[in-house]
């Protein structure tokens, strides 16, 4: 994302006439504008949801907006859910956690070797048929999967269990880890490696040592996306997970959305589940485009 | 490195094994399962019934354009045109105008924020990274997100429209388009910062040279968009739109947590019913097979996507 690789449509052009610097300007002030409209509509669900949270039902129904001005902020619908409906919302926050972790350190850990093995070595079966297959996970509809992988946790006797939970999770997010890894290690500069082997390494020290330090930030990206979408899966969760190893999304899901809606209950609720994930995601950018297309797109 | 080494078996197996037991192996039990009619609560279910689910499958689809209460329908199938599963077909146009619908949007909408943020200007690291926040949500959670801002009475969206057009406005959740409409928006509005970040990385690896040498010639910009920047960008677009037409089949939470899949069954999509058939109602088979037409689906989708990959992935080195 290099600033020179900007494209200076409508900046350097000498102009001759003022009408050209006219139309210049005219484009340059239509470009900022887009640009706003884009972040406005970006950015306006969260600030009404943000604003919701903090507000009582009556408010809510009324379309202000300006804190202290126009209405009075208030913590209560925030003090009800981590407070008063405490046990549910924590446990379920808790469960959350701990599947998101755990999936992601298992992902991680897997996803280094294999992406390390596909970035450095050479398979007979074919390095791309492999990655076939480590893409299909995305590919496929999960619904098909669904039915066979709860069939298999009911067997495993890991139904509603966090490992159980994990286990799943990590077979959703591996591919995120493997082909991000995978793309770090293939880009990687062998010298330092053969340096080390000469050296008289084991590849074992060759990887532990020496490739896996290096591999630090894109280690950490392809940790955030593991964590972001194993904490935000639901489908799964809502037929293997639904008492015990319940995770927030799924009590999210099971709010009671009758007549009579609570709002600032609902937008609460959808902040507190959707607001770690997506604040870390800021720290990935530039692992975004490659690790969603895998790799298919460079960015 | 082309390394030959028994140690590359030795880093490659766990991730080849976790696939085979968690991505392979449901899928080829998905697809053993949906030739038998087993059912959860029955022991004795689970006898091969050969191609029986899948019939009823496609009959199912097929009756979102025939109507099986016709004489067209009756003479289309036969004796058993009242057992034909008409909920299939009530999810077909949904799912359609949801994934072509969101595809297309998504891309329309990506690409052109894209171009805007290929300009040089300040703060556009801060501006591309807000951008992208909404696909970290979870989906399951912007269904809640829907159901405050569209909510028909006193949502900001029909506040919105009322003040525009006098007293007018949107029954977004008792009507099936505007409630699919809604749907549709809600994923659009999660979607589009992919292809805008796509799009702009591959905007931006475009050469700076082209666009000097072709402003010799011009400065339209739509002529330098559409003759430099769009035939370049053009693979990335197809590969992403390959991405999300895949990825909206799935299309599941949102309607499930906004509405239900209500009014009716107005946005319940294919994958949703076939959610409920196998996981709700326990009848696996037939939601096996439910699934499997996806699966079918998907595979011809992603074919394409896999043979733009391979030339990348056959050599460990890249470029």
């Amino acid at each position: 994302m290099a600033a020179t690789k900007q494209v200076h449509l409508d900046t350097p052009a000498p102009s001759r006439s003022t009408a050209k610097d006219w139309q210049a300007r005219v484009g340059r002030a239509l470009l900022w504008l887009g640009v706003i409209i884009a972040v406005v509509w970006t950015l306006f669900p969260f600030i009404w949801a943000v604003r919701t949270s903090f507000m009582t039902q009556v408010e809510a129904l009324s379309p202000v907006f300006i804190p202290w001005v126009q209405f009075t902020p208030t913590l209560a619908n925030w003090d009800a859910e981590l407070n008063l409906g405490g046990r549910e919302t924590f446990l379920a926050l808790r469960n959350s956690v701990i599947i998101a972790v755990g999936a992601t350190v298992v992902a991680c850990t897997i996803g280094t070797l294999t992406g390390y093995a596909l970035g450095r070595f050479q398979y007979k079966i074919g390095n791309s048929n492999i990655i076939s297959w480590v893409m299909s996970q995305r590919f496929m509809p999960p619904i098909a999967t669904l039915i066979p992988i709860f069939i298999v946790i009911q067997t495993l006797k890991l139904l509603d269990t966090h490992v159980g939970m994990i286990i799943v999770n990590t077979t959703f997010v591996i591919p995120f880890a493997i082909l991000i890894m995978r793309d770090f290690f293939a880009d990687f500069p062998d010298e330092i490696e053969e340096a080390a082997v000469v050296d008289g390494a084991s590849p074992w020290q060759v990887f532990w040592r020496v490739a896996l330090p290096l591999a630090t930030p894109a280690l950490t990206a392809a940790a955030i996306i593991c964590f972001a979408f194993a904490w935000n899966e639901f489908l799964f969760a809502s037929v293997l997970a639904t008492r015990e190893a319940k995770p927030y999304t799924y009590l999210v899901a099971s709010t009671s959305t009758a007549r009579g809606v609570h709002f600032p209950y609902l937008a609460t609720r959808m902040m507190i589940a959707i607001t770690l994930p997506v604040i870390l995601s800021l720290f990935v950018q530039r692992y975004i485009v490659r690790g969603l297309t895998f790799g298919a797109v460079k960015g | 490195m082309y390394r030959k080494n028994r140690m590359g078996l030795f880093f490659l197996l766990p991730g080849v094994i976790w696939i085979l037991a968690f991505t392979i192996f449901p899928l080829l039990y998905s697809l053993a399962l949906s030739f038998t009619d087993r059912q959860l609560a029955r022991p004795t279910s689970g006898q091969f019934i050969g191609f029986e689910n899948y019939s009823k499958v496609f009959q199912g689809i097929a009756s979102s354009v025939i109507d099986t209460r016709s004489e067209q329908g009756q003479a289309f199938f036969g004796a058993g045109a009242s057992a034909v599963d008409v909920r299939v077909g009530e999810t077909i146009p949904t799912t359609i105008f949801l994934t072509l619908g969101s595809t297309l949007l998504t891309l329309l909408l990506g690409t052109g924020i894209a171009w805007l943020f290929n300009h040089d200007f300040a703060g556009l690291r801060i501006f591309r990274s807000v951008m992208t926040m909404p696909l970290f949500a979870a989906p399951v959670a912007l269904g809640f997100m829907g159901l405050i801002l569209f909510n028909e009475q006193s949502g900001i969206i029909n506040t919105v429209i009322k003040a525009v057009t006098g007293g007018q406005w949107v029954p977004w959740f008792s009507q099936p388009w505007p409630a699919r409409t809604a749907v549709l928006l809600l994923d659009t509005w999660q979607w589009t910062p992919f292809v805008f970040v796509v799009v702009l990385a591959a905007m931006q690896s475009i050469p700076t040279e082209l666009y000097e040498a072709a402003r010799l010639d011009t400065r339209n910009s739509w002529q330098l968009f559409s003759r430099i920047t769009l035939p370049l960008i053009l693979p990335a677009l197809g590969t992403i739109g390959m991405l999300r037409l895949v990825e909206t089949f799935k299309i599941l939470d949102i309607p499930l947590s906004m509405l239900g899949g209500g009014p009716g069954s107005a946005t319940q999509t294919y994958s949703y019913y076939a959610y409920q058939v196998g996981l709700k109602n326990f009848q696996m088979g037939y939601g096996s097979a439910l699934g499997y037409v996806l699966v079918i689906v998907c595979i011809i989708i992603s074919t394409l996507y896999f043979r733009r990959m391979r030339s990348r992935y056959d050599q460990p080195k890249q470029g």
